[in-house]
């Protein structure tokens, strides 16, 4: 843990825990996912990150202050979520920062949760779940459990620098990708997604609350969205579009 | 370049995504060009299917206006420091190439408005 990115503990943590990520990315898809679980599995915050590589931003919730980026758990379950847009230049130290911290919990899966844009996303009736995993072992668990893998392509974000980080590190990783939105919130998405994490880890989390209040999400992260975007667009979010080129 | 694209940005988001003396809010956008035509998308959550307008006001600006299904306060989202309700989307959006406004089409599914505008080649410069 770096000196200007360090993670604050308010109680005790779990060993052995899932560790699961959700972060401002396309339709925000990782965010709503992450704060139904918390309301849902009632989840209290556990620990915080104190960073100056975040804007000089405070969230306040009931009149006191609160780090942007939080560690939610109970006893199985930790999730790391931010409540603001991450600049590409802080993405590295700060994922490392909290993956460094879970290996120090001795967490045995971490999980992110994001989107991937689907073109004419009004028009897809049934919305696809993709994932990508840390290793050949946990690909072929997810595979198994009959999610799509992303086979080939880009991937641009906080889960981009975590599955990089996880695979080096041998901490066992997913991310699990629902078509979403690129530029608006999206529940529907996160509620697949959250299907997909059921799937996996067998958490229990009743997606139907999420989607009865898709429209009242979508109305109150028009903001979160809006700065969302533009970190984005500074971090060349569209690469994800490029057909790669591979050498072998 | 980047100095401009900066200054739009800020123009765009460095001001609240509400107007309290009007009492609307600015909905998400986007605009995509295509070869034959420009698709504006506008998220709409709440809106009022048969209260949305879309105004050409400028051969290049479309005013895009729709009534929420109910007024929305500052309460609603537990912000007490400001007071006001709102109960229109309104924003205007620039069309980076010449269209048709004449032509547009508009369809509104799962509360996103799209709007097509066909396209304008007004110059072509032939081939030797």
């Amino acid at each position: 843990m770096s000196e200007e990115t360090k993670i604050i503990e308010r109680k005790d943590v779990p060993h052995g825990a899932v560790m699961l990520f959700g972060f401002p990315d396309v339709g925000l898809v990782g965010v709503i996912a992450a704060s139904h679980i918390i309301s849902e599995l009632n989840l209290t915050e556990v620990a915080y990150m104190d960073s100056r590589l975040l804007p000089p931003l405070i969230v306040l919730h009931e009149g006191l202050p609160h780090s942007p980026i939080r560690i939610f758990g109970n006893h199985d379950t930790l999730l790391a979520v931010s409540e603001t847009a991450i600049s590409a230049e802080a993405i590295y130290p700060i994922m490392h920062t909290l993956i460094d911290w879970g290996r120090d919990k001795n967490v045995k899966l971490m999980i992110s949760m994001s989107g991937i844009p689907v073109q004419d996303r009004q028009d897809v009736k049934e919305l696809k779940v993709f994932a990508a995993a840390s290793s050949p072992e946990i690909l072929k668990m997810v595979h198994d459990k009959g999610i799509e893998i992303l086979r080939e392509g880009y991937m641009v974000g906080p889960q981009a620098t975590m599955m990089q980080y996880c695979a080096t590190t041998g901490v066992p990783a997913i991310t699990l990708l629902g078509q979403c939105f690129f530029n608006y919130p999206d529940p529907e998405a996160a509620a697949e997604v959250l299907k997909e994490l059921a799937n996996i880890i067998g958490i229990k989390v009743d997606i139907s609350k999420l989607l009865e209040k898709g429209e009242e999400i979508r109305l109150k992260a028009r903001d979160v969205m809006r700065r969302t975007q533009q970190e984005l667009s500074k971090m060349k979010k569209t690469r994800e579009y490029d057909i790669p080129l591979y050498v072998s | 370049m980047e100095e401009w694209a900066e200054r739009f940005r800020e123009r765009l988001i460095e001001k609240p995504s509400w107007d309290q003396r009007a009492c609307t809010m600015e909905p998400l956008r986007d605009v995509m060009v295509t070869p034959t035509e420009v698709i504006v998308t506008v998220d709409l959550p709440y809106a009022e299917e048969n209260t949305i307008q879309v105004k050409p006001i400028s051969k290049d600006t479309v005013e895009i206006l729709a009534k929420l299904k109910r007024k929305v306060r500052f309460d609603d989202f537990g912000i007490t420091q400001y007071k006001g309700e709102f109960h229109t989307f309104r924003c205007e959006t620039r069309i980076p190439v010449p269209v048709y406004m004449e032509k547009m089409e508009i369809r509104f599914r799962k509360g996103i408005l799209e709007i097509h505008l066909p396209r304008k080649h007004e110059y072509e410069i032939p081939i030797e």
